[in-house]
């Protein structure tokens, strides 16, 4: 009652004033109780009269509750003695109303007032006058009170009335506990319950957000207009709102989160309306000696016997194993009030310790003995008390599990054992079965059979007919019995085996074990396993009768039974048992250990591992071997580790699972081996990774079948479905339907599945990847056909083992060169070439004099694979200059070159030199260039220029001795070369330092301005001037004519340092610097416009003079340029004249 | 009108013994049971609200509106003001308040759902 409301009060009994006699005693209570209020509101002053007020705030607290206390027996007109008591010393500051009080005190009994009076209370004469003098006032006062009382009507003062007892205790009446619950069953006329789906989990908030919200918009124009809505634990998932209709629960639940009223709101029927209210969760009554599992915390999970209960049940006793830190933080065991603020830190993040019976010597060992206190038998360690190694300790009844515990025999053994300090199993084992009884009862199934063995039927057994509720229905067997049927408790049977019986674990450690009964002790059985011949002790429950042998499952996560697993770095095992959640592991030193799965790091493959036997021979899976030395074992190998160990099985051997280990060296072949290769040659070469692959198709132990790797490695591909559908790559992997595409763009590698990836010859055609590749299309017809150089008919795949031999005279043709210098024949295995030549048949082998280089022009099919001879047909031949590139890439050809064509023999310089030289018109003037020196220059090995070998006309306008510089240098052909003729679609381009001698530019190249460039790499004389811009002065003549092709020089003018000499620098490091702002002028330098002098109309934004000049750089070999951009120009008088030039083909003036 | 938690999921609410209805303790203690506060006297006695309350209840019943629902009528709370009820109640009132339920002639019916008749 807040002051406020008294004051009001107050204020309502003055003006109520003269109450009818009837009332009178109704208003005598009332004006006492505002005696009070009246006085309570005074209490500050009364302290000064009040010795015992004059306490301590507390003990006046404590009086102001026995004040409330007492005015509410005041209402049920019980007048205590302890209330006058306390009216009497009261305040004298408000006397009136004190006096008024002692009038009605006069209605007391004689009791009472002798008590008062006993006690002595009133002490102050004066007191008592004044007393009595205000009992007049009082009287008279109340009389006032009463006339204007009268004018009110009966309606008025019953409002006054309600007024103030409204927000008081109302009397308790019980009013409703007379009824019987029957009769209050809901009738047609209460409103329904409606069942409204939530979210699992919030139903408890959403009737509270139901109440909330009731209360919220109770006086808002659109009230709930809900009775109630209630929820229950055990029906997750709904809650159910009591309303007329079920729009007024659609409106109740409207906006509120987690409600799902589109799922529907079902009406529930009037009869099972009462039974919502009176679901009753399946209560386990907690009884001392049961067991029960902690919940959560440090001992979540933990078995613990219930040793009391407190009255309400929500605190348990409880025994347990502690789980003490053994290895305590320093600071923690240094400072008790430290670790106890720590000690919740700790069993969170870390390992909790191992459950571990309390030792008093340890403990002190490891705290200290001050932090232990002995107590009569018990120890008390950090607040714990520990008694005979068990921790004791009061949990709450909700931190339980009560149900489902299923004590396992090895906790509960823990539990008795160390309890009597025997060794009783029999005893524990009662134990247990009394424990888990329950559980019991639920895995009984019609068709068991069991035994009686308790109660009057005891001894009875038979076959479970039924089951209902707790009750089965048995069908007894056996003696006078047989037949009958029964009813029995489920509690008092148990499942019967026998020994001999075979049996299967259903549950528990051992489960999916099976075995063959030998005992049978009340409700544990022992079986001997199937699989491992050990004697197991399981109880009845947990046993079903079974046929089947073997565990159930031979896979645990991702591994199964005989894979071999990697348990670390240096162990290797294999599974040779998978129980229920863990393996048994043979590792390869022969020690078997027991592996959860996340102990195992990956599982091996030991498919593509080579080890040989004792006689040198291939040794593969699941050839069938025996060990030659030792125990004669045979068995079929599993797994091989290292070439060293094999792991073998064998069904006979029942030890490991038939699993075991030896050494590849003490094995032989138990199938003789008939190919004759194999008894040949007992060479190492398989050992050999350059050599393996290309054996792979021809010998082989077990394995005939096996290919290269996979011939789609290295094809150029296109892209034909997907997001990257369009894309041109090379498959650099493949892992069965998947390959790994490099894709051109981007230098990205994606993984895609190789039916949507089509292979691309460079002519644009597309042919699905599992077709055999076009071998003797015109393309690769070069090759295929008179690419096999091997003199004396060599196989193939002999000539790719011993490249050497070759060197010389092989090493001109194109695939051989490829294939002999690239060490890696799965690189090889990727061009086509290699498969090509391998591929050839011995017809050839006849032709191996003849010069392979000619060989390719001359047999290819192709019309201008006589170009070689002809010059009408070498435009032609020009179109495929890809492979002609890399036909002349002999390292011995470049040396070669300058002694002219004569190593080649005569038609061999034919070929050579003639490559449409005549064809191309555009040559004509500029052919000065490129005699054989010229061409073998490795200034020139920049060469490499896809541009040029691009299969459009269009490139041949280029000049010729970018062409040659391209044919001469590629200084690591093989596989770069061909992978570089097939991606000749990229864009680069190389203007190499032809210009510098083109007649045709004469009149520009000392105008215009270069750069020195690339000297870093290779040339400590001419670093000194790199970077630095300059201008050609004249042409170095006596460098041209010494023959030395690298040393061609020009003489240059460095621009940035006037009056310097002029400096001879080899014409390879002399690039021209590119253009770089719009509207510049330039020359271009090769191309169809060369020779004409162009305004630069557009420049690309990302291109800057340096990163150009750079790109610029003909970097020998097959590294793509960076910078290769086009430029639009157009011509100085005549703007409409458009045209785009490379960046890299333009020169700046000075 | 009950106090109403404002969080549902607090371990702290507390249901009366008497009367079921649910109330943070500190409400319990400030206000008293809004029904049965003339008999449980918890006003400001944590002790007291301890012993007269419990955690210990299941199914949450929101009476919007007791003197018209049947679910009120049913649970015996259709006289108490509106508020959170629990449907079910674990434990019994002090002895002392049986004795003066006794003595008032109140037959009392602890709400766990033992007895129904």
């Amino acid at each position: 009652m807040s002051d406020e409301e008294d004051q009001h009060m107050y204020q309502n009994e003055e003006d109520d004033e003269g109450l009818g006699g009837g009332e009178e005693e109704e208003e005598e209570q009332e004006e006492e109780e505002m005696n009070e209020n009246v006085s309570r509101k005074s209490k500050p002053s009364r302290h000064q009269y009040d010795d015992e007020d004059e306490d301590e705030e507390e003990e006046e607290d404590d009086e102001d509750d026995e004040e409330e206390e007492e005015e509410e027996e005041e209402m049920h007109g019980r007048k205590g003695k302890k209330r006058a008591k306390h009216r009497h010393r009261r305040s004298t500051v408000s006397k009136f109303l004190d006096v008024e009080a002692v009038v009605s005190d006069d209605d007391e009994e004689d009791e009472e007032e002798e008590e008062y009076e006993a006690e002595g209370f009133i002490t102050n004469e004066h007191d008592v006058d004044e007393s009595l003098t205000r009992r007049n006032h009082a009287l008279l006062d109340s009389a006032r009170h009463f006339e204007e009382e009268d004018m009110r009507s009966p309606e008025e003062i019953a409002r006054a009335v309600a007024s103030r007892h409204r927000d008081r205790p109302a009397p308790y009446s019980g009013d409703m506990n007379e009824i019987p619950q029957r009769l209050l069953m809901p009738s047609v006329h209460d409103a329904s319950l409606w069942q409204v789906r939530v979210k699992p989990g919030r139903e408890r908030d959403i009737v509270f957000s139901l109440m909330r919200k009731a209360i919220d918009v109770e006086y808002s124009a659109r009230p709930l207009s809900i009775l109630s809505a209630f929820q229950r634990d055990s029906l997750p998932g709904m809650i159910y709102v009591e309303a007329r209709s079920s729009k007024q629960v659609q409106e109740a639940c409207n906006g509120l989160v987690g409600v799902y009223p589109s799922r529907g709101i079902h009406l529930v029927p009037i009869e099972e309306m009462a039974s919502l209210l009176q679901i009753k969760k399946q209560e386990t009554n907690l009884v001392p000696g049961m067991w029960v599992r902690i919940r959560r915390g440090k001992y979540a999970g933990d078995l613990a016997q219930i040793m009391d209960l407190t009255d309400t049940g929500e605190d348990v006793g409880l025994r347990l194993i502690p789980r003490i830190d053994m290895n305590p933080r320093d600071d923690a065991s240094l400072d008790p009030q430290g670790k106890k603020r720590k000690k919740p830190a700790t069993g969170a993040g870390s390992m909790r310790p191992p459950q571990r019976l309390f030792n008093y010597e340890e403990i002190i060992k490891v705290y200290g003995r001050k932090n232990v206190s002995k107590r009569q038998q018990a120890f008390v360690f950090q607040n714990d008390t520990y008694k005979d190694g068990f921790l004791e300790k009061d949990f709450k009844a909700s931190a339980l599990i009560s149900e489902d515990v299923n004590p396992t025999l090895d906790e509960i053994t823990q539990f008795t054992r160390k309890q009597d300090g025997t060794d009783d199993s029999l005893v524990n084992l009662s134990v247990i079965a009394e424990a888990s009884r329950k559980a019991a009862i639920a895995v009984l199934q019609p068709g068991d059979h069991i035994e009686v063995f308790e109660g009057e039927q005891a001894g009875v057994h038979g076959v479970v007919d039924e089951i209902a509720g707790d009750v089965v229905t048995i069908t007894a067997q056996g003696l006078d019995l047989d037949g009958q049927k029964m009813e029995i408790p489920a509690r008092s049977v148990r499942k019967r085996f026998k020994p001999g019986d075979h049996v299967k674990v259903m549950a528990g450690q051992n489960a999916d074990e099976t075995g063959l009964v030998v005992s049978v002790s009340d409700n544990v059985v022992t079986f001997v396993s199937d699989m491992t011949m050990q004697e197991i002790s399981v109880f009845s429950k947990d046993l079903r009768e079974a046929a089947e042998v073997g565990s159930g499952t031979n896979a645990v996560g991702n591994y199964e039974l005989y894979d071999l697993v990697q348990l670390d770095a240096q162990t290797v095992g294999v599974i040779y048992k998978t129980e229920r959640d863990s393996f048994r592991v043979l590792d390869q030193h022969g020690q078997t250990r027991l592996v959860q799965p996340h102990q195992i790091s990956m599982r091996r493959d030991s498919m593509r591992s080579i080890a040989t036997d004792s006689e040198g021979h291939e040794l593969r899976v699941n050839d069938n071997v025996k060990e030659i030395e030792g125990e004669g074992r045979k068995g079929r190998v599993l797994h091989t580790h290292q070439s060293f160990y094999a792991f073998l099985h064998n069904r006979d051997i029942t030890e490991n699972g038939g699993v075991f280990v030896t050494r590849t060296r003490s094995l032989a072949s138990l199938a003789p081996k008939s190919n004759v290769m194999k008894a040949v040659t007992a060479d190492l070469s398989k050992m050999n990774p350059s050599m393996v692959v290309p054996t792979g198709g021809m010998v082989g132990s077990g394995n005939m079948g096996r290919g290269p790797r996979d011939r789609d490695i290295g094809t150029t591909v296109m892209v034909v479905k997907g997001p990257h559908k369009g894309y041109v790559g090379t498959i650099k992997d493949s892992n069965g339907p998947i390959a790994r595409v490099e894709l051109r763009t981007g230098n990205k590698i994606i993984m895609i599945d190789k039916s949507k990836l089509y292979r691309r010859y460079p002519d644009g055609k597309l042919e699905a990847l599992d077709k055999f590749p076009m071998r003797n299309a015109p393309r690769n017809g070069q090759f295929a056909v008179p690419a096999s150089p091997m003199q004396g008919g060599r196989t193939p795949y002999n000539a790719s083992k011993t490249p050497n031999p070759y060197a010389s005279s092989d090493a001109r043709t194109p695939a051989w060169n490829a294939s002999s210098r690239t060490p890696n024949p799965h690189m090889d295995s990727r061009t086509p070439a290699w498969n090509a030549s391998s591929r050839t048949p011995n017809p050839y082998a006849a032709d191996g004099g003849r010069t392979p280089a000619w060989n390719v022009s001359s047999r290819t099919p192709n019309p201008y694979a006589t170009g070689a001879n002809a010059g009408a047909g070498a435009g032609s031949g020009w179109q495929t200059p890809g492979r002609n590139a890399s036909g002349w890439q002999t390292p011995g050809r470049a040396g070669a070159s300058s002694g002219g064509s004569s190593s080649y023999g005569g038609s061999a310089a034919d070929g050579w030199q003639t490559p449409g030289r005549p064809a191309v018109p555009s040559w004509e003037s500029s052919w000065s260039a490129p005699t054989p020196a010229a061409a073998a220059t490795p200034g020139l090995l920049s060469g490499q220029t896809p541009a040029y070998t691009a299969p459009t006309p269009a490139a041949h306008p280029y000049t010729p001795g970018p062409a040659f510089s391209a044919a001469t240098n590629v200084p690591t052909p093989g596989v770069g070369g061909f992978g570089n003729t097939y991606s000749a679609a990229s864009n680069t381009f190389d203007l190499g330092d032809s210009w510098i001698f083109d007649p045709q530019l004469a009149p520009y190249v000392k105008r215009i301005k270069v750069r020195i460039f690339g000297t870093v790499k290779d040339s400590e004389d001419f670093t000194p001037y790199e970077k630095r811009v300059a201008r050609i002065v004249e042409v170095d003549d006596s460098y041209f004519s010494s023959g030395n092709p690298n040393e061609r020089r020009v003489k240059v003018e460095f621009l940035d340092a006037k009056g310097e000499e002029s400096k001879s620098i080899p014409t390879k490091y002399i690039v021209p610097v590119p253009p770089t702002y719009t509207d510049q002028e330039l020359v271009v330098l090769a191309g169809r416009r060369k020779g004409e002098v162009l305004l630069i109309r557009e420049h690309p934004e990302d291109v800057d003079g340096a990163s150009a000049a750079e790109g610029g750089i003909g970097t020998s070999g097959g590294r793509a340029s960076l910078k290769d951009v086009d430029i639009v120009v157009s011509h100085k008088t005549t703007p409409s004249d458009v045209d785009t030039v490379r960046i890299r083909a333009v020169g700046t003036f000075v | 009108m009950a106090a109403i938690p404002p969080q549902a999921r607090s371990k702290h609410l507390r249901a009366c013994l008497l009367c079921s209805v649910i109330q943070l303790p500190a409400d319990f203690k400030k206000g008293g049971c809004p029904n049965c506060e003339e008999i449980l006297q918890m006003k400001g006695s944590g002790d007291r609200v301890s012993s007269c309350t419990t955690t210990q209840f299941d199914g949450v019943i929101a009476v919007i509106d007791p003197d018209a629902s049947w679910v009120a009528r049913w649970q015996r709370t259709a006289k108490y003001v509106r508020g959170m009820y629990a449907v079910r109640v674990t434990g019994r009132i002090p002895e002392d308040v049986e004795l003066e339920l006794e003595r008032r002639n109140i037959k009392y019916r602890p709400r766990d759902q033992t007895d129904q008749d």
